[in-house]
């Protein structure tokens, strides 16, 4: 039955298509296991600027390190997902990638008091910051989850340096998320996942504000921001 | 208590610092023109450009479906083998506007797009069609029009002032497997439908497909979300058309087709609950 044959045709070209992407789905798993387990270890070094500041320097050469051990992972990544089909597997490597756009760019604010650019992050990693028709890349939203991370992160390193008696910290950490926070509303974002995330700043921002009117109305601010505000 | 003195005049001095002031004066401190701004501005841009892309794509797919359906309909309304013929014809030219036109478009707009990014918008117009297609296959050749055979329909010469270029709209292959388990629905009706009009040669054969596409699903593992939810729905109709067809073989001496089909209210009652045609 010449019918019969098509249609056992397709079913079993399907079932190849289907196992050849199970085999890659589980080639991209393992390495996103290994990187996925650096980003962790990478968190847990950093949890030291919390209650040490001595300590921050050291803890950001050492997340460096890692970072380095990280892009090897993406290369290998880049070279297991195939070049056109990043949006088909992103799933795999979504949430790690976020977490990494969040330890660089704390990383990076630790050391200089800056934003990362996207395309400064995706460097760290090793990879494309441009979207193109094929290739590996950082995705913008992405990015930007790791970016609002980074202000969670910060919301609390804020009331912990006012902890460790450093009422300097939290001026520069209140400056650095609001200007984040008013990036964040010049986006259109729709009901998705990076919009959720977005709403939750705003508890953040609250928490910061609220950290610096306590220190400004007990004249704890640092002399030149008490003149400058003054003025 | 010099200390407290210090702290009532400190407090005079601030009496204008509240919460929404400490706000305030942190939002109007930034830079209009700083590096963050302007980074987010071109972050807004892309994302911008990517919603209006998904809009756009998911205004194609509508398109596509809602044309794909009234195909599908215009197949089932033919009765008699002339009005089938006439009907495959019209629908293949149908069809054939629609891979001009909508699947075109959609090609061409991801053009320079990683695939995939998108995919979501356009996989239920792509399945749609492909139900339409394959549907309109089988009822001109007997045989399923293959997934290579499809994709190479989706592919287009562009003329530009000097070059050529290839534009292909992609078509995955679980887009097809779904669009094939839809089908299944559609040739449910079709059997049932050619009792009514006699034919049951006809519904024999549309069984008996029936029956070859759901022995196909069962063999797949690992087959994906999507593709298993329809399972239950594609064994509904492997269910609905044997009863059909049983109904047709005991009866079918004693009555006249038309009396076989008083069954069908019960079918329909099911069929509305998961099969997503309305026709």
């Amino acid at each position: 039955m010449s019918g019969n044959h098509v249609v056992n045709t397709i079913f079993s070209d399907f079932q190849k298509s289907l196992d050849e992407e199970q085999e890659l789905r589980e080639v991209i798993r393992n390495i996103c296991k290994d990187v996925d387990q650096i980003s962790r270890k990478i968190t847990t070094v950093l949890q030291v600027i919390h209650h040490n500041q001595a300590e921050i320097g050291q803890a950001c050469l050492q997340a460096r390190e890692l970072f380095e051990k990280a892009s090897e992972g993406y290369g290998k990544l880049k070279e297991a997902v195939p070049s056109t089909d990043y949006y088909k597997y992103q799933d795999h490597w979504r949430f790690m990638t976020q977490r990494y756009c969040f330890l660089i760019s704390l990383t990076i604010w630790l050391e200089k008091g800056i934003l990362a650019p996207h395309d400064t992050v995706a460097s760290v990693l090793g990879i494309s910051a441009v979207e193109e028709k094929e290739g590996f890349h950082l995705d913008i939203e992405d990015y930007l989850v790791g970016l609002l991370h980074l202000c969670s992160e910060l919301s609390r390193l804020a009331v912990n340096s006012v902890t460790r008696g450093d009422y300097e910290k939290p001026l520069q950490i209140s400056k650095f998320v609001m200007e984040l926070n008013a990036g964040f509303r010049l986006l259109n974002l729709k009901n998705d996942h990076l919009r959720k995330r977005f709403d939750a700043l705003k508890y953040d921002v609250k928490k910061i504000e609220e950290v610096v009117y306590d220190l400004s109305i007990r004249g704890l601010l640092p002399k030149a921001q008490q003149s400058t505000e003054e003025a | 208590m010099s200390g407290r003195g210090k702290y009532r005049v400190n407090r005079q001095k601030h009496s204008q610092t509240t919460l929404s002031n400490v706000a305030k004066e942190a939002a109007i401190s930034l830079p209009a023109d700083s590096p963050v701004l302007a980074m987010f501005k071109d972050a807004a841009l892309k994302l911008n450009d990517r919603q209006d892309r998904h809009e756009r794509l998911v205004k194609l797919s509508r398109d596509i479906t809602i044309e794909s359906k009234r195909i599908i309909f215009l197949l089932h309304s033919a009765i008699t083998e002339e009005a089938a013929e006439k009907a495959v014809k019209e629908a293949k030219e149908r069809l054939e506007k629609l891979t001009k036109g909508p699947i075109k478009s959609i090609g061409l707009e991801l053009e320079n797009i990683p695939a995939y990014l998108h995919s979501r918008a356009v996989t239920a117009g792509l399945q749609e069609f492909i139900e339409a297609r394959t549907f309109c296959s089988l009822m001109e050749s007997k045989v399923i029009i293959t997934w290579s055979e499809v994709q190479k329909e989706f592919q287009y010469v562009i003329k530009g002032d000097e070059d050529e270029r290839v534009v292909v709209t992609l078509l995955t292959q679980t887009d097809y497997m779904l669009g094939i388990a839809d089908l299944t629905g559609e040739l449910m009706r079709k059997a049932i439908n050619s009792i009514s009009s006699g034919e049951s040669q006809a519904c024999f054969h549309a069984c008996q497909v029936v029956r070859d596409l759901y022995t196909g699903y069962l063999g797949l593992f690992c087959m994906g979300k999507e593709l298993a939810r329809k399972m239950s729905t594609t064994r509904n109709n492997v269910a609905k058309v044997e009863a059909a067809v049983y109904a047709l073989r005991v009866r079918g001496g004693e009555a006249p087709p038309l009396l076989l089909l008083p069954v069908k209210p019960e079918w329909e009652t099911i069929e509305h609950s998961d099969d997503e045609g309305f026709y």
